[in-house]
């Protein structure tokens, strides 16, 4: 913030020797930005719009054509045992997913700063679950959680669980979906924790080891406090990720069984693209932008907080 | 001696960390070298034979079509990362720079489609692509993409604009150049690390998506990997789990070699929001 008054200063000398009038700056703005911000409407906030309207409305696929039903398909969401079972799981998912994330993901940031040898191997292999097709993600564990043959279940068998039906399980299914999530995007907490560790000045920790504090003393009252910007920064990114992940069950458990695994996406797709229930997926799909919503505004304050803080 | 049992603890915690990273690659990469009784051996002998492997990798490469669909995802891919850069490059060198009524509005109305959930517009914009006559083709899945894609690039690139000087521009404005000029000749190639950085996770997100793509398209000829994926290896289709485990293989192929050379940029766009 310390660089507006020169910078104000040079943009009024420059005024005065190419008088650029509020015209001028109005065609500068709406040529760098329109195209992205047309762009955008057309493609983003239309559709946004149009999910909006829908979700007053019912769909009839055999006529196509849509009733108004105003707060129709709200009442029923709201009232549906279903929708608040699929409410559920996706809040389990969501904070259950990310507390465990953040907890592992935190604790690989302070193991990887011993700088073991080979480390930076290792970083590089957790960075590749984040990359991969979700689709890809799912079949993986669908095989090595296969009751049959798969290999984790063969390893489970071997400390004494038996022939385990992990995802054909409606008590261990939902668990099974956090554990593949976690296996996918622990890397990312990690890698933005790990990030802002490299970042910290190295002295006060030296000063504090001569000051006879142990490992878990510098942890406690110097690292962790230092790092909790970037913490609660990943919690929140991820937090609104996990709320919208719809890929992962898709490819994992479609749902199942018998819809232990359904979340609030999955349920807007399979209403919407599966039952042909425009309207009451757009419901959902709306109950869940409202969420969203409040996400993001968390988000943002996370996020403008650390800039002042670092500028 | 607890300093060198330390150090012997941290090398075993460190090589677990990997073998839980890369273990289930692995595992696959193992099932699809077996025929289909052989997946049913646990724990999975490392005993392969050339004439599974081949089998089950020719299958997937000449009669799945397999070539197409990366040939698919690499146009679609490309395409769509190409226009959102030239759509969000300026923008965000305008939200970097210029002072205009309702900035930070428009900045974060903006940034907050990244986080939308694609179930919210998946319907309409199937329908509008419908109703401009684009199913099935590539364009069809371009115009989606692209506005996917965009916040992303806007994000990331204010980071990076936000880190130059403005000295520099305010130099060039004087010596007469228009913003437009400054933004092509004098920022483009300082923010080049920026643009590889919004680029690459263009990219991710592209090459993965299929919830939307998954209904704009219909046909094989112009599927792209996770949708020919998807609709190979879902939990309601019946699967020969050797070749499914190969198409998980030549999904995952392409991912590993561009992570290999894109690695340092996956790192900084991760870290460009967090850590300044």
């Amino acid at each position: 913030m310390a660089a507006t008054a020169p910078d104000a200063k040079l943009e009024r000398s420059s005024r005065t020797l190419f008088p650029a009038g509020p015209t001028q700056r109005r065609g500068e703005v709406l040529l760098l930005l329109g195209p992205c911000v047309l762009y955008l409407v057309a493609f983003s906030v239309y559709p946004l719009a149009v999910s909006l309207i829908r979700s007053f409305q019912e769909y009839d696929s055999r006529a196509d054509s849509w009733t108004w039903i105003w707060f129709g398909n709200y009442q029923e969401l709201f009232t549906s045992p279903e929708f608040w079972q699929t409410v559920e799981h996706t809040a389990v998912f969501t904070f259950g997913g990310v507390a465990i994330q953040v907890v592992l993901g935190t604790a690989l940031a302070l193991f990887f700063n011993q700088r073991l040898r080979g480390s930076a191997i290792v970083r590089a292999i957790l960075i590749l679950p984040m990359l991969l097709t979700p689709i890809v993600v799912g079949l993986m564990w669908r095989m090595l959680l296969n009751p049959e043959w798969g290999m984790l279940n063969w390893l489970a068998g071997q400390v004494g669980f038996h022939n385990v039906g992990w995802l054909s399980d409606p008590g261990t299914a939902l668990r099974m979906l956090i554990v593949v999530d976690c296996w996918q995007w622990t890397p990312f907490v990690f890698i933005i924790v790990y990030a802002r560790l490299q970042t910290l000045p190295q002295d006060v920790f030296e000063a504090a080891e001569v000051d006879g504090a142990t490992w878990r003393q510098r942890t406690r009252y110097i690292t962790l406090p230092l790092l909790a910007p970037a913490i609660v920064f990943a919690a929140v990114f991820r937090g609104i990720d996990a709320f919208r992940t719809f890929d992962l069950v898709y490819g994992l458990t479609n749902g199942g069984p018998v819809q232990a695994t359904s979340t609030l996406s999955f349920e807007a797709f399979q209403n919407g693209f599966q039952y042909f229930r425009y309207g009451y997926a757009s419901a959902i799909a709306y109950v869940m932008v409202l969420t969203a919503a409040i996400g993001i505004t968390l988000l943002f304050k996370v996020v403008r907080v650390r800039r002042e803080e670092f500028a | 001696m607890t300093r060198i049992l330390g150090r012997v603890v941290s090398y075993v915690v460190l090589a677990l960390i990997a073998v839980i990273g890369i273990a289930p690659f692995l595992y696959l990469l193992v099932i699809s070298f077996k025929n289909r009784l052989d997946v049913l051996e646990v724990p999975p002998s490392l005993d392969f034979h050339w004439a599974d492997i081949s089998a089950n990798y020719h299958t997937v490469i000449h009669d799945q079509k397999f070539p197409t669909f990366i040939l698919n995802s690499i146009v679609v891919t490309g395409a769509s990362t190409t226009i959102a850069l030239l759509l969000g490059v300026p923008a965000a060198y305008a939200f970097s720079r210029l002072r205009f009524r309702g900035r930070d509005t428009w900045s974060s109305t903006i940034l907050s489609f990244r986080f939308m959930p694609p179930v919210a517009v998946a319907i309409p914009i199937y329908l509008l692509v419908r109703q401009l006559g684009f199913l099935n083709s590539y364009l069809g899945l371009i115009l989606p993409y692209v506005a996917f894609t965009l916040p992303l690039v806007v994000w990331i690139m204010i980071g990076f604009f936000d880190e130059i000087p403005r000295e520099i521009d305010d130099a060039a404005l004087v010596d007469g150049c228009t913003r437009a000029s400054v933004l092509f000749r004098v920022m483009l190639p300082l923010v080049r690390p920026g643009i590889m950085v919004a680029a690459t996770f263009g990219v991710i997100f592209i090459w993965n998506e299929f919830l939307v793509g998954l209904y704009i398209i219909n046909s094989q000829e112009r599927e792209t990997i996770p949708i020919a994926a998807s609709a190979l290896l879902t939990v309601e289709s019946p699967i020969d789990w050797n070749l499914a485990a190969v198409v998980g293989v030549l999904t995952t192929i392409p991912i590993l070699i561009f992570s290999a050379f894109a690695q340092r940029y996956i790192v900084r766009g991760m870290t460009a929001g967090a850590v300044r």
